[in-house]
């Protein structure tokens, strides 16, 4: 390897093992070349007298105390998140998988739970309540029915009577009997409507007070 | 450049045996770094593990291995034996506190002197604004070196701190990582975040500007060392 002054800096701040050693034998040769490179060498020689590896044997037990203190107060502050540290250790793509493990298991169980739904016991009562309410109501309006129409047969004949009374009671029981028929039908269509209930039996007790006094006139 | 030698008067005391650093001073045999790599590879590994496992056992296996290193550095950085004990104390408490951050993407041992030479930086700009001196660059204020145990060469050291002293913070830094603890240019770019060519550019200027400052006076140069 052909080597000159001019290379010489370069070969200081770079130069391969080769390079080195052509520089070597140039120097041979060289007085500059030589010269420089003893003073390169000393300085990194000088560097030596700066190791003070001088033992502190008290550091240690200083530094070690001191580790102690801030684990301790490190430890306290190790909560929910600091035990989900070991994610820090799992990959960022292994991170992605799991957590869309979990989404999707998330996603089926709340389905599963949302289409298998189970009626919770207190909610089970209650719509069992209100459908022995609707049958108890619908029942005692038939028995009520059934009694208004046996007080209506008795009060047939009496009502038959060409008077402008009973003219008037008979129109009564024709408007309340249409009214009677309207409500029933809406509330045929909607058996929990309370509002329609109370109106029917107003409509009930109405055309059974009007029936009663048909058969006091005959008294 | 001339002829001129450095005209220190240690430099005809200089041992011709080679020391670990001064066998940088030439290109380093492949081989027996490759091994001496080698062989600190998996040290390195157990010792990153038993920290990461929290274990103050790890913590002290470090401090056996790297301590004395580690304070040496911290000296030539700060001047003072008392301040680079606290920067050791400091930087060991750093790594308890961030070890859970190491990643094995440098070496441990290059990590933990990344920590050291970062807060030997931070503890020189705290002691410079606690003695209130102002000055806009405090990197490049140089360190104030107390008297240390007698060497070899003391007035060698002593002529060598002084002209240490004067670099840029930088160089200071890339001069004491390679040339006295011995680091290669790689771990050093990794722990101070240069490129590997910045190291050796730096490292280049470094040994130019100790070597004009070591140099004596052209006036003075006919009765110095040849």
């Amino acid at each position: 390897m052909n080597i000159t002054c001019n290379d010489r800096e370069r070969i200081f701040l770079d130069g391969s093992p080769a390079e080195w050693a052509a520089l070597e034998q140039h120097a041979n040769a060289c007085t500059v070349c030589a010269e420089e490179m003893r003073a390169w060498k000393q300085l990194s020689a000088a560097a030596g007298e700066l190791h003070d590896y001088q033992g502190s044997p008290a550091l240690w037990a200083r530094i070690e105390s001191a580790l102690r203190q801030q684990q301790a107060a490190l430890a306290p502050r190790k909560g929910f998140w600091g035990s989900l540290g070991f994610w820090r250790h799992v990959s960022p793509a292994w991170q992605s998988a799991l957590v869309g493990a979990m989404v999707l298991a998330l996603a089926i169980s709340s389905g599963y739970l949302y289409t298998h739904r189970a009626i919770s016991p207190v909610n089970q009562r209650n719509t069992l309540l209100k459908n022995s309410a609707l049958v108890e109501v619908e029942r005692t309006e038939r028995d009520y029915m059934s009694a208004i129409d046996k007080l209506a047969v008795d009060a047939g004949p009496q009502l038959g009577a060409d008077t402008p009374l009973m003219a008037s009671y008979r129109e009564k029981l024709i408007v309340l009997d249409s009214a009677i028929t309207d409500l029933r039908a809406q509330a045929g269509e909607n058996p929990s409507n309370a509002h329609l209930r109370y109106q029917l039996l107003a409509m009930y007790q109405e055309k059974q007070q009007t029936l009663r006094n048909v058969l006091e006139t005959k008294r | 450049m001339g002829s001129v030698g450095l005209t220190l008067p240690w430099e005809h005391k200089i041992s011709a045996v080679a020391r670990d650093g001064e066998r940088r001073v030439e290109p380093l045999e492949g081989k027996a770094e490759t091994v001496r790599i080698s062989e600190e590879l998996p040290q390195d590994a157990a010792v990153a593990a038993a920290c990461l496992s929290g274990n103050l056992q790890g913590y002290e296996r470090l401090y056996q291995w790297q301590g004395t290193r580690m304070k040496n550095l911290a000296r030539n950085l700060l001047g003072s034996q008392a301040d680079a004990e606290d920067a050791v104390q400091e930087t060991f408490l750093k790594i308890q506190r961030s070890i859970s951050g190491f990643r094995g993407q440098s070496s441990f041992v290059t990590w933990t002197f990344r920590i050291l030479v970062n807060t030997c930086h931070d503890l020189r700009r705290s002691r410079v604004r606690r003695k209130d001196q102002v000055n806009e660059d405090v990197d490049a204020l140089p360190p104030r070196m107390e008297l240390r145990a007698p060497g070899a060469h003391p007035s060698l050291r002593m002529a060598l701190e002084r002209a240490l002293g004067r670099l840029t913070a930088h160089q200071r830094d890339v001069f004491l990582l390679y040339e006295v603890e011995g680091f290669r240019h790689a771990e050093i770019a990794d722990m101070l975040e240069i490129s590997e060519t910045a190291s050796k550019n730096t490292l280049f200027q470094a040994k130019k500007n100790l070597r004009t400052m070591l140099e004596p006076p052209r006036s003075s140069t006919t009765g110095g060392a040849q």
